[in-house]
C-alpha cells in the first residue's frame, strides 16, 4: 500500500520528479560507463603484462630475483616438474633460462635479457608468438633469435640480420654467439620490446655444452581465481624456492588495482553526493507542500512510522527509478562495447609507453555494482531522513490549520 | 457510561506572544447516537473543542473521557491508533489524498486498520453507494465537486466503524444544494446506523438539522439546547 501510494505521489509533480530521475539516470549511466572503461583499461594492462611476461605464478632460485646470476638456477628440475604436473590447477608451465647480456650489431649495442625457451611450451604461457609483426616465431633451424621492434630500430636490425649476444657462462667466462633475426615482435610495452630477446633451449644447450640451467618456471593456472590458492600450495611444497604470484612479482600493478577500485567508488560517491542534494531538496519541497495532507493522515490514524516509511520509499523510488535504469544502461553499454572493444590505436603511441593495449575492453566487476547499489540505498535514505522527520513531527491540529 | 464526557476542560495556547485562553472550564456530556452541533462566532473555540475531543491536541487541564477512557493519558503513538479505531474525521476541505481515487481513499483507512480485502471492497462499495457516489468510485478528488469530495470524506470517516464522527465545518465550502445533500446523508447514517455526529459549524443549514445545539462564546458554553 505504501509503495503504491509513494509511487503515485512521485508523479504529483511530474516535471520536478522527471528532472531528478533523468539526473540520476544520466549520472549513474555515465558513472558506470566511465568506471567500466577505467577498469577495462586497467584489466587489459594487467592481462597484457601477464601474457607478455608475468604469467600467473613464477618459480625461481631464492636469490635469482635480486642477483640474476646464471649459476642461481633451479636444481632438481625433474622433481619439480613432476610436482607441477600433478597439480590439478596448473594448466601449463614453461621453463626458461634467463641470461643477462648485451646484444651487438654493427651499428650499436644494447643491454638485454635473454630468454632461452622451448618455443612450443612458451606459446602456452605467454603471447609473444602472437606479437610477431615481421618474420616468424622460430623455425627449426639453429641460432635463431626473436627481438623486439624497438631493439631492432635501435640496433638497426632487419629480418635475417646477424646479431651477437654476449653473456657470462657458468664458469664466469664471456660467451659471444651470433644469432639470426627470425622474427620481430611488438608488444604493448616499448621497454619490454627494447630489452628482451628470445632464443631456443637447444641453441643455449649447444653453446654451454651442458644441461641448460633453468632460472624461471612460468605457470598458468586454469582460472584466475585459482592463482592465490595454487601459489599457497606451491609455496609449501617448494619451500626452498621462491614462488610468487603475479601480484608479488609486480606489486605496483596489484597495489594500483586496490587504489583504482577505491577511486572509482569515490567517483560514484561524488555523483551520488550531487544527486543527494537534488533529491533531499525535492523531498523537502514535497513534504512542505503536503503539510496539511500529512496532518489529515495523522489525524485519521496513520502511524508515524508508516508516514516515515512513505517518505523514505518516495525518495528510494526517485533515485532508483533513474539509478537502476542508469545502471542497467551502463551495464549494457559496457557489454556492447566489450564485444568489439574500443579501438584506441590512434593514441597507441602514447599508450604503449604505459604498457597499455590498443584495444580496450570495458568491464566492471559485479561487486562494483553491489557497492553502487548500497551507495544508492544510503543516498536515498540520507536524502529523505530530514524531510521524513519533519513530516512525523507535525502536530495534526496545527498541520490541518495550514492551507497552501 | 456516556460516549463522551468532558470535565472542567481548559485550553490555553501559550506558544503565542499573548496566551489565548481558548476553552474555559468546559463540562459536557455527549451520548451515543447524538446528532449535535457546536456553534458560535469565529474564534469562540469550536475547532479547539473538537480537536480536544478528537485527541488531536491535548488539554491544558481537565479531562476528555471517551467510553470512560481519559484520552489525554494515552501516549502519542497509541493515541493515533485510538483515533484510527474510534474516531471518524471530516474536515472543512482537502480531506482526501489527491492521488487516490474515491474508492482508494475510502479503502485507505481500512488498510490502516488491517481490514481484509473482501471486507474492504464490500464496505467501500456500500458506503460510496450510500453517499450517492456509486458511479464515481474511480474518480480522483480533482474530478469531483466540492460536495462530492465531502461525501467521500464522510464515507471514509465511517468506513472505519468509529464510535463517532467529528466534522469541523463540513459544509463551509459547499453551495446550499450540496450542503443539504451532504446533511441528508449524515442524518440518514445517524438515524439508520445510530452513528454519532458532532459538528463544529456556523452554518444555519446544519444548525437547523441537528437535535442539539451547543453554543460557545469566548471559550465558554453559553447555551446547550435540544431541539426537535
Ligand atoms: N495553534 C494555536 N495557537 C494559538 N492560538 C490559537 C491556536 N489555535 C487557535 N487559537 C486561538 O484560539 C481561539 C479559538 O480558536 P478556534 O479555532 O478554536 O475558533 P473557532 O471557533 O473554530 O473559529 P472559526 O469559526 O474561525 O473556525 C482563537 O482566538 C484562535 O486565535
Ligand atoms: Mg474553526
Amino acid at each position: 500500500m505504501l509503495i503504491k501510494l509513494a509511487w503515485k505521489n512521485i508523479w504529483r509533480n511530474k516535471k520536478r520528479s522527471i528532472i531528478i530521475i533523468l539526473a540520476a539516470f544520466f549520472g549513474i549511466w555515465g558513472g558506470v560507463l566511465t568506471n567500466g572503461i577505467f577498469v577495462g583499461m586497467w584489466e587489459t594492462t594487467i592481462e597484457a603484462a601477464i601474457s607478455r611476461e608475468l604469467s600467473h605464478i613464477q618459480i625461481h632460485h631464492v636469490k635469482f630475483r635480486d642477483e640474476r646470476l646464471i649459476t642461481q638456477f633451479i636444481s632438481e628440475i625433474n622433481t619439480i616438474e613432476k610436482i607441477l604436473q600433478s597439480n590439478p590447477y596448473i594448466q601449463n608451465y614453461s621453463v626458461r633460462s634467463i641470461l643477462e647480456g648485451i646484444a651487438l650489431s654493427p651499428s650499436s649495442v644494447n643491454g638485454v635479457k635473454i630468454f632461452a625457451i622451448d618455443p612450443n611450451k612458451e606459446k602456452l604461457i605467454t603471447s609473444i608468438h602472437q606479437k610477431v609483426i615481421e618474420g616468424v616465431y622460430f623455425s627449426n633451424k639453429g641460432y635463431e633469435i626473436l627481438i623486439g621492434q624497438k631493439l631492432a630500430q635501435k640496433l638497426k636490425l632487419k629480418l635475417n640480420s646477424k646479431v651477437v649476444l654476449s653473456f657470462q657462462g657458468m664458469d664466469n667466462n664471456l660467451i659471444s654467439t651470433a644469432f639470426r633475426v627470425i622474427g620481430i615482435f611488438k608488444t604493448e610495452s616499448k621497454i619490454f620490446d627494447e630489452t628482451n630477446v628470445f632464443i631456443k633451449h637447444n641453441d643455449l644447450q649447444s653453446i654451454l655444452g651442458t644441461n641448460i640451467p633453468i632460472h624461471e618456471i612460468a605457470i598458468r593456472v586454469s582460472s584466475t581465481d585459482l592463482i592465490d590458492t595454487t601459489t599457497k600450495i606451491l609455496k609449501s611444497e617448494l619451500n626452498n624456492l621462491s614462488v610468487q604470484s603475479w601480484k608479488e612479482l609486480a606489486p605496483e600493478l596489484s597495489l594500483t588495482s586496490g587504489f583504482l577500485y577505491l577511486e572509482l567508488n569515490i567517483f560514484m560517491g561524488i555523483i551520488l553526493f550531487a544527486l543527494l542534494f537534488g533529491i533531499s531538496n525535492t523531498m523537502m519541497m514535497s513534504v512542505f507542500e503536503r503539510i496539511r495532507e500529512f496532518g489529515v493522515l495523522i489525524a485519521i490514524g496513520m502511524k508515524k512510522i508508516k508516514l516515515f516509511l512513505l517518505i523514505i520509499i518516495e525518495s528510494l523510488i526517485l533515485l532508483f527509478s533513474g539509478g537502476l535504469t542508469g545502471t542497467l544502461s551502463g551495464f549494457l553499454t559496457i557489454e556492447l562495447l566489450s564485444r568489439k572493444g574500443i579501438d584506441l590505436s590512434i593514441f597507441e603511441e602514447g599508450m604503449a609507453a604505459y604498457g597499455m593495449s590498443a584495444i580496450l575492453y570495458p568491464t566492471l566487476p559485479f561487486n562494483m555494482y553491489i557497492s553502487l547499489f548500497i551507495m544508492m540505498l544510503v543516498t536515498s535514505i540520507i536524502a529523505s531522513i530530514s524531510p521524513a522527520i519533519k513530516a512525523i513531527r507535525l502536530k495534526p491540529a496545527e498541520a490541518i490549520r495550514t492551507y497552501l | 457510561m456516556p460516549l463522551i464526557e468532558i470535565i472542567s476542560l481548559n485550553k490555553i495556547y501559550d506558544k503565542t506572544k499573548v496566551p489565548v485562553h481558548a476553552l474555559k472550564d468546559i463540562n459536557l456530556t455527549i451520548e451515543k447516537g447524538e446528532f449535535v452541533a457546536i456553534v458560535g462566532p469565529s474564534g469562540s473555540g469550536k475547532t479547539t473543542l473538537l480537536n480536544m475531543i478528537g485527541g488531536l491536541d491535548s488539554p491544558t487541564n481537565g479531562k476528555v473521557l471517551i467510553n470512560g477512557i481519559n484520552i489525554s493519558k494515552i501516549k502519542s503513538d497509541e493515541l493515533i491508533d485510538f483515533r484510527l479505531k474510534n474516531i471518524g474525521f471530516v474536515f472543512q476541505s482537502f480531506n482526501l489524498i489527491p492521488v487516490l481515487t474515491a474508492k482508494e481513499n475510502v479503502e485507505f483507512i481500512m488498510l490502516l486498520q488491517g481490514v481484509t480485502k473482501s471486507e474492504r471492497e464490500k464496505r467501500t462499495i456500500e458506503l460510496l453507494n450510500a453517499v450517492g457516489l456509486g458511479d464515481k468510485i474511480d474518480s480522483r478528488p480533482y474530478e469531483l465537486s466540492g460536495g462530492q469530495q465531502q461525501r467521500v470524506a464522510v464515507a471514509r470517516a465511517i468506513a472505519s466503524h468509529p464510535s463517532f464522527v467529528l466534522a469541523d465545518e463540513p459544509t463551509a465550502n459547499l453551495d446550499s444544494t450540496s450542503a443539504e445533500g451532504l446533511l441528508d446523508i449524515m442524518k440518514e447514517l445517524n438515524q439508520k446506523l445510530g452513528m454519532t455526529f458532532i459538528f463544529a459549524t456556523h452554518d444555519n443549514k446544519v444548525i437547523r438539522r441537528v437535535r442539539r445545539v451547543i453554543t460557545l462564546e469566548d471559550g465558554k458554553i453559553k447555551s446547550d439546547v435540544f431541539q426537535n
